[in-house]
This record gives structure tokens, C-alpha cells and sequence, in this order.
């Protein structure tokens, strides 16, 4: 016999982890991400990343400052963030995130600094109103180990932390066995590839908007892009898989959760077609279409972390059906993502107009040419 | 006030094993283990101990530490309603404690989980981590919050308000470590069963009577009552009458 049941009385909660929650996951994803597609060319000097490597690093430092402005909002009680500092819990992912996040944003701070150095003193020369800042930035009267072996260190410091924020923000997610959406060890690496495909995204657009648009870069960053996109889909499919074929049995609850549902159907469609679309393009024509990958990429990275953080959310533990969720205007809602990302592009404005992609001629060829490694070298001496 | 009771609270914990509500002697020594039953079959959906709870925590309107669940249900031709009273499990080994960061919600000796709003950063973890949607973050004082079995009245020898409202009889409270308290008769001669088994979280919530539908994620339509709405709407409608 048919028996349904209908709700008549429940709470409704509400979502605790704001839409703050979605940006800063997005911001920091991509950030994490940049600072390793920037790592071979900046940090081990491999040939033909160094340009890539350069507006990789900007996308890097100007979410990775954005970011952890986007977590305090979302704590109910910023002002208290201290006690993060004054009762450390090693026990628990997210106590462990106050140490990595400030460690690796500092060093990305710092070694985008070293890494500039030539571009500000090219800069410096031309005089202006950022001439002095610029000529303290060049960092003349730094001790001659400093840009050496220190820039380096602090790279290789600066990746462990990249590393160790990519681990912390997906365990974070995936210890919470209550939302068997989160509960899934495909979900770290789900944030890191989407991660890298919003961060190939953003060198694509800034290679087109902030810069002398660069094919090379173009090229490089749609293949990689076709290769994090199609490690995506893979992924994807092996969640859904092992699902829907109950191999799994939390993974087979998730989707029991959600897949009747028309709006997780259609999130569906658009997760396929936002993989395939781009994958498509930038296999057909990897140069002259990264502005238009490079939205979607950019879209879906973000995409993706709103669905996993507000489409969780809105399904009850224990109640029937799913909470209805409404973005407010407020901070709670619109103004909180439209605030991240307005000081996100001011963030850009700022560093671009300190260190402009495209540099002087000569910087822009010292850094294409030469390793950075002997780059710190030979300017500090 | 609220912020006062639970420093109250937090400095009476360590004396609680030395309060009695009626322990033996054989429990006195390895103090109590509160826990409650809940016997569904009693349960008439009158939500007076929401209503209670509410009251006696300063709840803000639109939140809840305690509700029963209500349900229609259509069984063929014939239509009855379910009722399941809903508050935190108290479980022993509640996931919302690991999680948090700073170390501001804890299982007290007693087995009774509690926050202490004053280092809460309100970072929402352990709502995220609770199985039950137990735990909300107050919109007043921005932090977790929770049912903490009332246990500023339990340790001045008080039931829970719920407890103590209901006009079923339908949750009974009690030391768990007492094989003479009723809710250990209770659990020992009745076929108990908790909410989400598979979480593997202990809980010290029991239920008599609990449909197997209605132990997990609920099959069925969703409530479109929203309290929020509710609140905030009724003060317009009210002015707009006295108008």
C-alpha cells in the first residue's frame, strides 16, 4: 500500500554557512590553485611557464587576500577570531585552517614582493606618484642573501602552505558525516580540480584584460584547462557511479537525497554542460577562446562551490523534503558576494597598478627569459 | 540573562554530581547519566513543551532547541497524523564537539552537551557536524546554541521544562546509570530505538513507539511553514489592523 507522508509542522533552519562561506571557498580554491600553476615557472624556473607563471601569481596574491576577509564575515562572531589563536584545537580541521591560511597568504604576499622586484624598479624609473613606494618595494637595500635563497625558500614555503590549505578546506567539508554530500573523500579533490580550472580561468582573462594578450600563456592554460576539466568529469562520474550503483552506501544516500528533485536535476545538466562546453572549445581552438573558457571555468569553480555549500545546506537532516532558501540582500546574501567581490577587484586594480602585467619591455623580457631563481640573485647583488 | 545562566551553569558543572534528583546511592558514586524517553505513542502534538522550552531558554521566536515534528500521513484511503518530538540527542560521542575549533562546546561528565557562548566564534561547524538539525546559531547572541536537557533546573533537583509541560507524559527524564530510575525500566522492558543509528553517535534520546520511516532523513513533502516569516510578518499585520 502507498504511504506518503507531508510535513506539517518542523523547524526550518536556516543556512549557518553564509554565501561569505561560498566566496571565501572560492576565492582561497583559486588562489591555492594560481600559486601552484605559478610555482614551476616563478619558484623552479622551468622554461615557458614564466609568463603564465607571472599573471598566475596576480590571480594568486589578489584572491588570496580577498579571501580570508570573506571567512571572518562569515563567522557570526568576527571580533572573537582570536580565539582561534587562544584555544588551537589540533583535533579539528578548522583550527588547523587558522594556521595554514594567515602562513600561506603571507607567503604568497611575500613572494609575490621578491618575484617583483625587477618590475618595480623598471617602474621606478619612470617617476609618478607610486615612484616611491615603488623604489621601496624594489628592495635595494635588502642584504644580497635576501632575494637569493630566502626568495626561494619562502616559495617552497609558500607551496607546502598551498598545499596544506587545498588539504585543510577539503577535509574541513568532508568530515561532516551528517551531510552525506560532504561525506565523501572525492570531495578535496573535487575542490582542488575545480580550484585549478577557476584559477586557469582568471590567468585566461587577465592574460586577455590586464595584460598584451600572450598566445603562449592562451594555449598553455586551455590545455591544462582541458586536462583539470576532464579529470573533473571523471571524478564526477565515478561519485555519481558508485552512487548510483550502491557500491557506496553514503554516496548512494546523497544521491537519494537530492535526485528526484527538478533544481538538482537541472544543477546536473549544468555541471555536464559546463565541463564539456569549455573542454570542447579549448580541445577545437586553444588559442583565441580563453576569454570565453576562462568565463566558464571561472563560472563553473564558482558554481560548483555554491551548490555544494548552499544545495547541501538546504537539504534537512531529518525532516522531509528540502528547505526553500532565499538569497537576502543584505550582508547575509547579495551584499556579502558582491562586497568580496568588489574588494577583490580592487585588489586587482591595486596590484596591477603597482606591478602592471605587462611591465616595462625589458622587465617583461628578463622575466620571460631568465629563471626566476637567478632573477632574485642577480637583483639583489 | 541568557549569557549569565550558562556562566552559571559552567560554574556549578563540577558540582553536579553531588546533586541529587533522586539518585541512589550505587549512582551517586559514578554520578549520573542524564537521558530522556520519549514515548511517541503519548505524544498528542500539543507543542507546549516547544512552547515551554522557549519560555524558560529566551529561544528567539523563530528557532527552536525543542519541536515535534508533525506529520500527515496517508496510509491508502486511510489519513492519520505523526508526531515526533525532536531535541539534541545528548549523544556520547557527539560529532559536534571534535569539530569545533576553539573548544567551546564540550560533553559535561553527566553526559550533557554544552556551549559556552562566550568563546563560541560562531563559526557554525558543529551545526554543520550535528545529524539532527539540533543546533542553530541564536540570531541574538550569534552563537551555537542548543538544548542542554535544561540542566541549569536538573542540577537545582528541576525536570526539564519539556519534561515538565507535558501533558502526555510523553518524554521522561532521568539517570541512566540508575538501574532504578524509569527511564532505565523504560529502556531495559521496551523496544527502544534512537534517531540516525547509522551516524553511530550514541544517542541518549530513546524513543518508544518510533516508525522506521520516520527515523532518518523523512521521506515526503517538506513544510512550507516558515517561523521566520511567520515572525516577521505577524507585527505588520497587527499594525496594519490597528490602523
Amino acid at each position: 500500500m502507498d504511504v506518503t507522508a507531508t510535513e506539517i509542522i518542523n523547524v526550518t533552519r536556516d543556512v549557518s554557512w553564509l554565501p561569505w562561506a561560498v566566496q571565501y571557498f572560492f576565492l582561497i580554491g583559486v588562489s591555492v590553485s594560481a600559486f601552484l600553476l605559478a610555482a614551476p615557472g616563478l619558484l623552479f624556473g622551468l622554461g615557458g611557464w614564466q609568463r603564465l607563471g607571472r599573471v598566475a601569481l596576480i590571480v594568486a596574491l589578489t584572491t588570496g587576500i580577498a579571501a580570508p576577509v570573506a571567512l571572518l564575515a562569515d563567522l557570526h562572531q568576527p571580533f572573537r577570531f582570536y580565539h582561534f589563536y587562544l584555544y588551537f584545537t589540533p583535533w579539528s580541521w578548522m583550527s588547523w585552517g587558522s594556521l595554514f591560511l594567515p602562513a600561506y597568504v603571507g607567503g604568497v604576499v611575500v613572494f609575490w614582493w621578491l618575484s617583483s622586484r625587477p618590475v618595480f624598479a623598471a617602474q621606478a624609473t619612470r617617476g609618478g606618484l607610486w615612484a616611491p613606494v615603488r623604489r621601496v618595494l624594489a628592495g635595494g637595500w635588502l642584504p644580497g642573501w635576501v632575494p637569493g635563497w630566502a626568495g626561494f625558500a619562502v616559495g617552497l614555503f609558500t607551496l607546502a602552505m598551498a598545499l596544506l590549505v587545498a588539504l585543510y578546506t577539503g577535509m574541513e567539508v568532508m568530515v561532516v558525516r551528517s551531510r552525506p554530500l560532504w561525506d565523501t573523500p572525492f570531495l578535496p579533490v573535487q575542490f582542488l580540480l575545480t580550484g585549478l580550472s577557476g584559477a586557469l580561468g582568471l590567468v585566461m582573462l587577465f592574460n586577455v584584460v590586464l595584460g598584451p594578450r600572450a598566445r603562449a600563456v592562451e594555449t598553455r592554460a586551455n590545455r591544462l584547462l582541458v586536462a583539470t576539466l576532464a579529470a573533473t568529469g571523471v571524478v564526477g562520474l565515478a561519485w555519481f557511479a558508485i552512487g548510483v550503483t550502491g557500491l557506496g552506501e553514503v554516496h548512494a544516500r546523497a544521491l537519494d537525497q537530492v535526485m528526484d528533485y527538478p533544481q538538482w536535476q537541472m544543477t546536473a545538466v549544468w555541471a555536464v554542460l559546463a565541463t564539456l562546453i569549455p573542454l570542447g572549445l579549448a580541445l577545437w581552438r586553444p588559442a583565441g577562446t580563453g576569454w570565453l573558457t576562462g568565463l566558464i571555468a571561472v563560472h563553473s569553480a564558482w558554481m560548483f562551490r555554491w551548490t555544494v555549500f548552499m544545495g547541501a545546506q538546504a537539504v534537512p537532516k531529518t525532516g522531509a523534503g528540502l528547505y526553500d532558501y532565499a538569497m537576502p540582500t543584505g550582508s547575509e546574501g547579495w551584499l556579502g558576494i558582491i562586497g568580496t567581490a568588489g574588494l577583490w577587484l580592487a585588489l586587482v586594480i591595486l596590484i596591477d597598478t603597482l606591478t602592471p602585467l605587462a611591465g616595462t619591455p625589458a622587465a617583461r623580457d628578463a622575466a620571460a627569459a631568465r629563471p626566476a631563481r637567478r632573477d632574485y640573485a642577480s637583483e639583489g647583488a | 540573562m541568557e549569557t549569565t545562566r550558562r556562566n552559571f551553569m559552567r560554574g556549578i558543572g563540577a558540582t553536579v554530581g553531588a546533586v541529587t534528583v533522586s539518585p541512589p546511592a550505587a549512582a551517586e558514586e559514578a554520578g549520573p547519566r542524564w537521558a530522556m524517553v520519549v514515548d511517541v505513542r503519548k505524544c498528542i502534538g500539543c507543542q507546549a513543551c516547544t512552547v515551554a522550552c522557549e519560555m524558560e531558554n529566551a529561544v528567539p521566536g523563530d528557532q527552536f532547541r525543542t519541536i515535534v515534528s508533525t506529520y500527515e500521513v496517508q496510509d491508502g484511503d486511510a489519513v492519520h497524523g505523526y508526531m515526533l518530538p525532536r531535541l539534541c540527542n545528548q549523544c556520547d560521542d557527539p560529532p559536534c564537539v571534535p569539530v569545533c575549533p576553539v573548544q567551546a562546546t564540550w560533553q559535561r561528565e553527566d553526559g550533557v552537551v554544552v556551549i559556552d557562548n562566550e568563546r563560541c566564534v560562531g563559526c557554525a561547524y558543529c551545526v554543520q557536524a550535528c545529524p539532527y538539525d539540533a543546533r542553530f546559531i541564536n540570531p541574538e547572541t550569534q552563537t551555537a546554541d542548543k538544548c542542554t536537557f535544561c540542566i541549569h533546573r536538573v542540577v537545582a533537583g528541576l525536570l526539564p521544562a519539556c519534561v515538565e509541560t507535558c501533558v502526555g507524559g510523553a518524554r521522561i527524564f532521568g539517570d541512566l546509570n540508575d538501574p532504578d530510575s524509569e527511564v532505565s525500566r523504560l529502556v531495559r522492558d521496551n523496544e527502544v530505538k534512537v534517531l540516525r543509528p547509522e551516524m553511530e553517535t550514541d544517542p541518549h534520546v530513546f524513543y518508544i513507539g518510533l516508525d522506521p520511516a520516520f527515523q532518518g532523513k523523512v521521506e515526503g513533502a517538506g513544510t512550507l511553514w516558515r517561523p521566520k516569516g511567520h515572525d516577521e510578518g505577524a507585527p505588520e499585520e497587527m499594525e496594519g489592523e490597528a490602523a
